[in-house]
């Protein structure tokens, strides 16, 4: 159900071209807070693109783009990705235990966080708190891909932009994972934008879809 | 008259006794170029043409410095001094550029950080009063062998840094992304590249630094050595030395590094680094 509360991101009107060809044209969009939304389309239809174009990492070839209301051309870039978070398809950890991974955005941004609530933000995610100080870049595919939206969380952005991030998981830690996006959403009240190329999961755990077969 | 001149100073050179056995040597060394060249077409290292167009330019550089090293050695002109190291700059930053030649904009950033990482150290030891040593020495003796290898350790990192900033760019996007989404500034993102080439360039020499002596007997100490110097006062000079290679590698490649950020971030933080060739 869509809130009636302002959106957090909105895109109006957005069209990218790449080597002559159009990925997308004219894509509408807006995000709510506490709402789930599934960007879907088949392979090469431009819906990662999106997720960059939202936070600044792309500039597409027309349309607008707000955060809060506000034309991001008119924002410093580091706000904006502060308030929209985009956790990649294969998240990336920096050298370093979990703990360095998860202190690592806070200290770019000049912030810093105790032990114990580093511990509650990996219990948030399903993680055990003993795995502060594994080694990232050890850790599955699906532990990665909450350490990486422990990391977004801990800036207490606005919205996550979420990249497939099932797509290399089995069935059991991509529950695990679906189970604690709706979680995350219910417990702060933020709007999650998730690509997928499962239909069936945009179906079991957004609240809209859209499919991107319909904008080119 | 000029030419009969020119004639007179070649013969003058190739009828040293010493000077046709160092002739000798260099043709004779050409075994091991060629040695080398085949090892090269072996392993497909791609480094053949910058090896032979080395060997060729270095050599009639070489050639050309030693015939006029002995006046540049004579000088006592802190002006005309700073501008041969100038100009050792320039072509430094061109050699950066030409050995990067698939990267964009690398000359502006290596020659303000060979400059200033470079001529900073070297002023400050004019103004500490390390160069010249007090005694019968000229300026120019100290200041232009110095200045060299400033210059030429400035330039290597120059190279390492830049390299390995594009390179992981284009290797590491995802990474890069990942910090950029975090909200990171575009130094941020590629701190740890910066700081890790930063190692990379600086270890050769701290290697050379901790055998000194044991295991490397520099260039600047063994000359000093040959030409009559006291070994005691060739060794505190060698050590003085590295210490200012390591200031002028650090400070240019803080320079360095910031500078060429601009080639692969645009004002809004994103990477305009082009994805790999594949």
């Amino acid at each position: 159900m869509i809130s009636e509360t302002e959106p957090i991101l909105e895109l109006e009107n957005v069209s990218m071209e790449f080597d002559g060809r159009y990925l997308f044209r004219g894509l509408k969009l807006q995000l709510r807070p506490n709402e789930v939304i599934g960007l879907t389309g088949p392979s090469g239809s431009g819906k990662s693109t999106i997720l960059r174009i939202a936070i600044d990492l792309i500039t597409p070839t027309s349309g607008t783009i707000k955060c809060n209301g506000k034309d991001i051309m008119n924002c410093d870039p580091r706000e904006v990705r502060k308030k929209l978070i985009l956790v990649p398809q294969q998240t990336s950890m920096f050298p370093g235990t979990v703990r360095e991974n998860l202190l690592w955005g806070l200290k770019i941004n000049g912030l810093e966080s105790s032990d114990t609530e580093l511990e509650q933000i990996l219990r948030e995610v399903k993680i055990e708190p003993s795995f502060l100080d594994k080694i990232a870049e050890n850790l599955s595919g699906g532990e990665k891909q909450r350490i990486g939206i422990a990391r977004a969380l801990l800036l207490s952005p606005d919205a996550l932009l979420l990249d497939e991030p099932t797509s290399a998981l089995d069935e059991r830690s991509t529950m695990a994972v679906e189970t604690t996006i709706n979680e995350v959403v219910e417990r702060r009240n933020i709007g999650v934008l998730i690509v997928t190329h499962d239909k069936e999961q945009a179906r079991r755990f957004t609240s809209r879809i859209i499919d991107l077969e319909g904008y080119q | 008259m000029q030419f009969e001149m020119i004639i007179q100073a070649f013969q003058d050179i190739l009828l040293n006794e010493e000077n046709l056995a160092a002739i000798y040597a260099y043709i004779a060394a050409m075994v091991l170029l060629v040695v080398l060249v085949m090892i090269s077409r072996w392993q497909r290292l791609g480094i053949v043409d910058k090896l032979l167009i080395g060997t060729v330019r270095g050599t009639i550089q070489i050639i050309l410095m030693a015939l006029i090293l002995i006046q540049i050695f004579a000088l006592e002109n802190v002006f005309i001094l700073y501008i041969v190291l100038l100009f050792m700059c320039s072509f430094a930053a061109y050699t950066v550029k030409s050995n990067l030649k698939n990267i964009p904009g690398v000359f502006v950033p290596s020659f303000v950080g060979i400059i200033i990482g470079g001529l900073s150290v070297i002023t400050l030891c004019l103004l500490l009063g390390i160069i010249p040593p007090s005694g019968d020495y000229k300026l120019g003796e100290f200041m232009i062998p110095m200045g060299g290898m400033v210059i030429g350790n400035a330039m290597n990192i120059s190279t390492l840094v830049i390299e390995r900033m594009w390179s992981n760019a284009q290797k590491q996007r995802s990474l890069m992304e990942t910090a950029l989404a975090l909200g990171a500034t575009p130094y941020q993102a590629t701190e740890m590249t910066i700081k890790e080439s930063m190692r990379t360039g600086l270890l050769p020499n701290l290697n050379r630094y901790a055998s000194l002596g044991i295991v490397t007997i520099p260039g600047l100490m063994s000359g000093m050595i040959i030409g009559g110097a006291n070994p005691l006062f060739a060794a505190f000079y060698q050590v003085i030395v590295f210490i200012m290679i390591f200031l002028a590698q650090v400070v240019d490649a803080e320079l360095v590094s910031r500078l060429f950020l601009k080639e692969m971030f645009n004002l809004r933080y994103q990477i305009i680094v082009p994805p790999p060739v594949s």
